[in-house]
């Protein structure tokens, strides 16, 4: 028996686990294969001041994944006939190299694209990033990231100058006496996180914000807090509003805004036409309950200088995935400016990631105008930087690319990208407009999707390289607080089942690519830590063997010194050393006539799954719970259209049809409707969701989405 | 696209004047606009709704600022202020200024706003202002009037809040004349500082033009209760002086055509507010209860002349053979409308101007919501609320008549200071009242705005605002109420494992994986085992 200290695949609380297993030759050993592996190997809680030992459904029953009788073990080529055939992996990756040159010999670099995603360790991100553009010399690269964190990182950089999701310890929030949280079910979400509000919720502080009674909201019950119902997608005036009252009420931190900050008269000017009446009016919330939060906001951020206890605003996706999600994003900052949380060692604001590798695989170059460190790809200092250790050319790096959703339009357009490449990502169920992507792909000259499973968009691949799972693999992860923490290898992979390191270094060899590209994630890491030297997100004091020691290790980590728990207590990020306020006006205000069935559709994660669903549908336990969408819907609103508990439903607008079963509750606003975003075929909730991005961030409008939702009659064709 | 810049002139730099400016800023940047700003009051722009909230002392001036008068300056705005205009010469396209100098313009945007009215009352000298006979003199054009007595104001401008919050910081004693919003809000926010505050007007209940009865007098009973002394049915007819130490008139109590007395220190008259159309008239522009424009906001005559705001009347222009009656409606009064058409006023000119397609239609007003600011008082309304349940029935409508019939919906609680109507038309509502219910105000308010159909069982919106809406409702041992969230594992799931023999913590967990995430439910699974253990015992004996 070995044990194997490492963290959990999915989200990006990164619960620490054990994985134990019989040597990693067990499978040779075994005549029955894969059904001994994974009796052999087990989950167990690690305690770590993330988790303390606590792991939720998601990640006791992870290890099942890694004998999955689903799993590819071999490359896949898709034959003239459509079907797919086993191939050797040098006749896969010479036939997918001869695509690649011929692509940019006929239609240039760019016509060559990457999709890169969030759960994908950092040295895969960093090195996804560095072949794109040395290998193939494209800017065409982005991820799937962008429909996730890429509002509030444009926010707080613009405020603080960085970017790191929550800028102090998770644990820290223990001691809080006031919590709000704006747009994040994290009690399914990310459960093992709850305990951290167990101090605010003791304080009857744990304010949440959300258009549902989500378990979240649930925790506030019982005098630990208070639940605020707005309706979907005001957000943005809610947060203006409050800012208002609390300058409005004198409760500003009159000494921080003029040590710490610049800007604030705009944001002044600006937030007086939110007086409290007027945001009642677009939000639902009531003037008394807007007035009450403002002020236990203010009094827990003074009662944190004085006692150290202090106030916690916290965002998720609800604020965040909307055409206007960064200047949401930036209310939520500027509020907490005002009140004087950020920077100091008693309160905060923090946006809470949600993939694996969320922080780290929005650091280190997978974004289409970034290089690693979190630097701008168009500084010429950070390109002779970068370019110095790769070995390359600072003017043979391209520019700028698309972003995600505009890289997903591109395909097959005219002048646009012709061949692709999808790691870490199943945009067929997470892109918004889903079908409208799912025909794009279809137009591609050749598509390559390196995957575990045969997620919705491997099956419409030319090929699939199959890829190791976590257990199967080295390298590092930056958790939701910016801690750097390793994956370590418990288990041999399959024996056909390659990591993509060893695919970069293939491709690019075969590629005649200038630099190199190591397959030793040890060896890389090494390399991404003295790109990222002197850049935001800094890794040069890192490396295996101080992280294998298990030293926190928070980053900024420059070498020569300790890292960084708590960032800004000192000086904002920013040259002047301040944070910034940004005065953000709300425009999209409003929305359609609820008459006749029309509905906002709002859409989130379950206890069960995890993002597209391709690992944990996969996983009896947690399909046999979550088996299928349903569609909360209110009461009131169900049987105004007819529609009873479990009654088949169809949900459509001019985007597409979901057709799904109902789940009456009185959890949700009556004018809103929720589909969890994990389902394939017709039950997919991104059919219905829509591309229009925000225009700094890239982010689609995910949150606030207009639908049709009646009975579906002909039931049986369903069943 | 012109080769010359367009001449804009936006005269009166209130919130909605201010609005249009940043606005329009865009284009003023780009160059293909000149805007010229003239403004009467020198200070920059303020956020006049705010202004009874500075007068009780709940704003600071700072907080009243609304724009950033650098930012159009740098963008290249030319601002005039502590200027007036005092005439519009339509056939040279000029306007005149109080300087003497001359302004020429392209397109002219009146906002000149509204100033508060001054009821007729023994012992108020009040300037005549005969809409037949328009003013000649130029230099009385943008002044509030003769001045009021010591210890008699208005609200409308800083001066105004000012006076009005010297006496509400040393606790003196306020008379409102008038129940309107304003009135209503500043008598309660007196009286919530611990200041004496009375409000007198003339009929039954207090804002009249906004409640029905039913609403109107659950709102007087909480003002009652509030501290607030009410004096309904009352007409004000003079006023009664007492001369200060230096030998000056200062108000001293106000008399009622009853012959009643009412005294105080302060009598702030609160009648509402008329449009300052002087400018407009004496320019020769149609003008009825504001500067009358059309869907458009152009003037019915003068197609380079637009009015926004309080003191803009917008009603389609008459065509020959039309009725010579004043139009119907007239300006709202409040902010919203206002700056929903510096928006789109501005959205217009930047198309216009740039020779893109024209921006979509001015939404319809639709009736503004009125809502009372005060600290535990909600009121908000709109609409006609006039309709009583037993009033009107499908039954009583005619087969076939065009519109839809009105059903109201009520709630009334005058004891508990709670009162709801909703008129509705097909489901979507047509105007409501709500009081002392402020979730449900809230909600009704959503969906009036966007005109959506209400549930069918109306009291769904009621329930907002009941003790039973929180989450606590249900028993925390049902067997559906989950117990760990982490792993999804139910009171239910627990007790069947714990009568499958897992009758501690542990076990539990290593069953059910309950109490295996973040460990914070596990006191509340050895709560839900004591009871199994309990039952149990009891059923074994």
């Amino acid at each position: 028996m070995t044990a194997t200290a490492t963290h959990c695949p999915y989200c990006a609380l990164q619960c620490a686990m054990t994985l134990s297993s019989a040597a990693a030759t067990a499978r040779e050993a075994d005549a029955d294969g894969s059904a001994s592996l994974a009796a052999a190997v087990t989950v167990a809680g690690r305690d770590f001041p993330t988790n303390r030992g606590g792991l939720c459904k998601k990640g006791w029953t992870s290890a099942e994944l890694l004998v999955s009788p689903d799993r590819i073990l071999e490359p896949l080529l898709r034959q003239a006939d459509g079907t797919f055939e086993p191939a050797a992996w040098s006749d896969a990756l010479d036939l997918v190299a001869a695509k690649l040159r011929e692509t940019r010999a006929e239609f240039g670099a760019d016509a060559v694209g990457v999709f890169g995603g969030g759960g994908l360790t950092n040295e895969k991100a960093y090195q996804l990033g560095k072949f794109t553009r040395v290998a193939l010399r494209s800017s065409r690269i982005d991820y799937n990231g962008r429909f996730c964190m890429s509002s509030a990182a444009a926010a707080g950089n613009r405020a603080f100058g960085l970017d790191r999701g929550l800028p102090f310890r998770v644990d820290e929030l223990d001691a809080a006496d006031t919590i709000l949280i704006l747009g994040s079910n994290v009690a399914q979400t990310m459960p093992p996180f709850i305990g951290h509000l167990d101090g605010a919720r003791a304080a009857g502080g744990l304010v949440v914000v959300d258009p549902r009674r989500t378990a979240t909201a649930r925790l506030t019950a019982d005098g630990a807090g208070m639940h605020v119902q707005p309706t979907p997608g005001s957000d943005f005036v809610l947060l203006l509003g409050l800012t208002h009252i609390v300058i409005a009420e004198k409760l500003v931190d009159q000494d921080y805004l003029e040590a710490r900050t610049t800007g604030f008269d705009a944001v002044r000017r600006s937030v007086s036409q939110w007086w409290p009446t007027r945001v009642q009016e677009q939000t639902g919330v009531p003037v008394w309950q807007l007035r009450e939060l403002a002020r236990r906001l203010a009094a827990g951020a003074a009662r944190g200088a004085a006692t150290g206890s202090g106030t916690y605003i916290l965002t998720g996706r609800g604020v965040e995935q909307h055409a206007d999600g960064t200047d949401t994003a930036t209310a939520a900052i500027n509020l907490s400016l005002v009140l004087g949380l950020v920077g100091t060692s008693h309160s905060g604001y923090g946006t809470l990631t949600g993939q694996g590798n969320g922080q780290g695989g929005r650091e280190h170059g997978q974004k289409c105008d970034q290089l690693p460190g979190y630097r701008k790809i168009t500084d010429p200092a950070a390109r002779a930087h970068v370019a110095g250790v790769w070995g390359v050319d600072p003017d043979s790096l391209p520019g700028v690319g698309l972003p995600a959703v505009e890289l997903l339009s591109a395909l097959g357009e005219p002048g646009g990208i012709r061949c692709l490449l999808v790691h870490g990502s199943n945009v067929v169920v997470s892109a918004p407009n889903a079908d409208r992507v799912r025909a794009a792909l279809k137009t591609l000259d050749f598509l390559v999707v390196a995957d575990f499973f045969f997620s919705e968009t491997a099956v419409l691949a030319d090929v699939v390289l199959p890829v190791t799972q976590w257990a199967e693999e080295e390298g590092t992860m930056t958790s939701l607080e910016g801690r750097v923490i390793r994956r370590r290898q418990a288990v041999e992979a399959p024996g056909g089942v390659r990591s993509e390191l060893w695919i970069w270094q293939e491709l690019a060899r075969r590629l005649n690519s200038p630099g190199t590209f190591s397959a030793e994630a040890a060896a890389v890491f090494d390399e991404l830590c003295q790109a990222s030297a002197g850049g935001l997100a800094d890794y040069s004091g890192l490396s295996y063997a101080l992280l294998d020691s298990e030293e926190p290790a928070f980053w900024p980590y420059p070498v020569g010194s300790t890292g960084t728990p708590r960032l800004f207590l000192d000086r904002f990020a920013h040259p002047d050393g301040r944070a910034h306020f940004v005065a953000v006006t709300a425009r999209r205000l409003g929305a359609p006539a609820q008459v006749g069935g029309t509905l906002t559709l709002i859409t989130g994660r379950l206890l069960e799954h995890y993002q597209s669903g391709t690992q944990t549908r996969r996983v009896k336990e947690l399909a046999d719970a979550r088996p299928e969408a349903r569609l909360q819907l209110h009461p009131a609103t169900a049987e105004q259209l007819g529609i009873e508990d479990e009654a088949w439903v169809e949900v459509s607008n001019d985007r597409g049809t979901v057709r799904c079963r109902a789940q009456v509750s009185t959890d949700i606003r009556f004018d809103t409707v929720f589909l969890p975003f994990h389902f394939a075929g017709d039950q997919r909730a991104n059919l219905l969701t829509d591309d229009e991005t925000d225009p700094i961030s890239g982010m689609p409008e995910f949150k606030k989405t207009t639908v049709r939702v009646k009975a579906l009659v002909e039931a049986g064709a369903h069943v | 696209m012109s080769e010359k810049p367009e001449r804009i002139v936006l005269v009166g730099y209130g919130p909605v004047g201010a609005r249009f400016v940043e606005e329009l800023l865009p284009l003023v940047r780009q160059g293909a606009a000149t805007l010229t700003v003239v403004g009467a009051e020198s200070a920059d722009a303020y956020n006049r709704v705010l202004i009874a909230e500075y007068a009780v002392g709940n704003a600071d001036r700072e907080s009243l600022d609304i724009t950033d008068t650098l930012a159009a300056r740098e963008a290249g705005v030319h601002l005039r202020r502590g200027v007036g205009v005092t005439a519009i010469l339509r056939s040279r396209r000029v306007v005149s200024l109080s300087d003497g100098t001359l302004l020429p313009y392209d397109r002219l945007v009146l906002a000149t706003g509204a100033r508060a009215n001054i009821p007729t009352l023994d012992g108020v000298t009040r300037v005549r202002r005969d809409r037949q006979i328009p003013p000649t003199d130029a230099a009385t054009l943008d002044t509030s009037g003769a001045p009021l007595p010591r210890g008699v104001t208005v609200l409308r401008d800083l001066d105004d809040a000012e006076r009005v919050l010297a006496a509400v910081t040393a606790g003196k004693r306020i008379v409102v004349l008038g129940a309107g919003v304003l009135g209503m809000e500043i008598a309660l926010a007196a009286a919530a500082a611990g200041g004496e505050a009375c409000v007198v007007y003339h009929g039954e209940i207090p804002m009249a033009r906004n409640l029905d009865r039913g609403g109107g007098s659950v709102l007087a009973r909480s003002a009652r209760r509030a501290g607030v002394t009410m004096v309904n049915h009352s007409r004000a007819e003079s006023l009664l002086f007492h001369q200060d130490d230096d030998g000056v008139d200062r108000f001293d109590a106000l008399i009622c055509a009853d012959g009643k007395q009412i005294h105080g220190d302060l009598l702030l008259l609160s009648c509402g507010v008329g449009a300052r159309t002087e400018l407009a008239q004496l320019a020769g522009l149609p003008v009825s209860t504001g500067v009358l424009v059309d869907e458009n906001l152009q003037s019915w005559t003068d197609a380079r002349i637009y009015a926004i705001g309080d003191c803009a009347h917008v009603a389609a222009a008459p065509r020959a053979g039309d009725s010579t009656a004043p139009p119907a409606g007239g300006p709202s009064g409040l902010i919203g409308p206002g700056w929903r058409q510096a928006d789109w006023l501005a959205a217009r000119f930047i198309a216009s101007v740039l020779g893109r397609p024209d921006t979509a239609a001015l939404a319809a007003s639709a009736s503004a919501v009125v809502m009372l600011k005060a600290e535990g008082i909600d009121v908000v309304s709109v609409g006609n609320t006039s309709a009583d349940p037993g009033d009107l029935s499908v039954d009583d409508h005619a087969a076939g008549c065009a519109s839809a019939p009105l059903h109201v919906s009520q709630w009334a609680d005058p004891e508990h200071g709670r009162y709801v109507k909703m008129v509705t038309r097909d489901g979507i509502l047509d105007g409501f009242v709500c009081v002392g219910m402020p979730r449900t105000a809230a909600e009704l308010t959503l969906l009036f705005e966007r005109g959506s159909e209400l549930p069918a069982d109306r009291s769904v919106l009621l329930r907002y605002d009941g003790p039973d809406y929180e989450p606590e409702a249900g028993s925390a041992f049902a067997r559906d109420a989950t117990v760990c969230w982490c792993n999804g594992v139910t009171v239910g799931a627990i007790a069947d494992s714990a009568e499958a023999g897992n009758t501690t913590i542990a076990c539990i967990g290593a069953a059910t994986r309950a109490g295996t995430g973040c460990g914070g439910c596990k006191a509340r699974i050895g709560d839900v085992l004591e009871r199994f253990a309990a039952a149990t015992a009891e059923s074994a004996s």
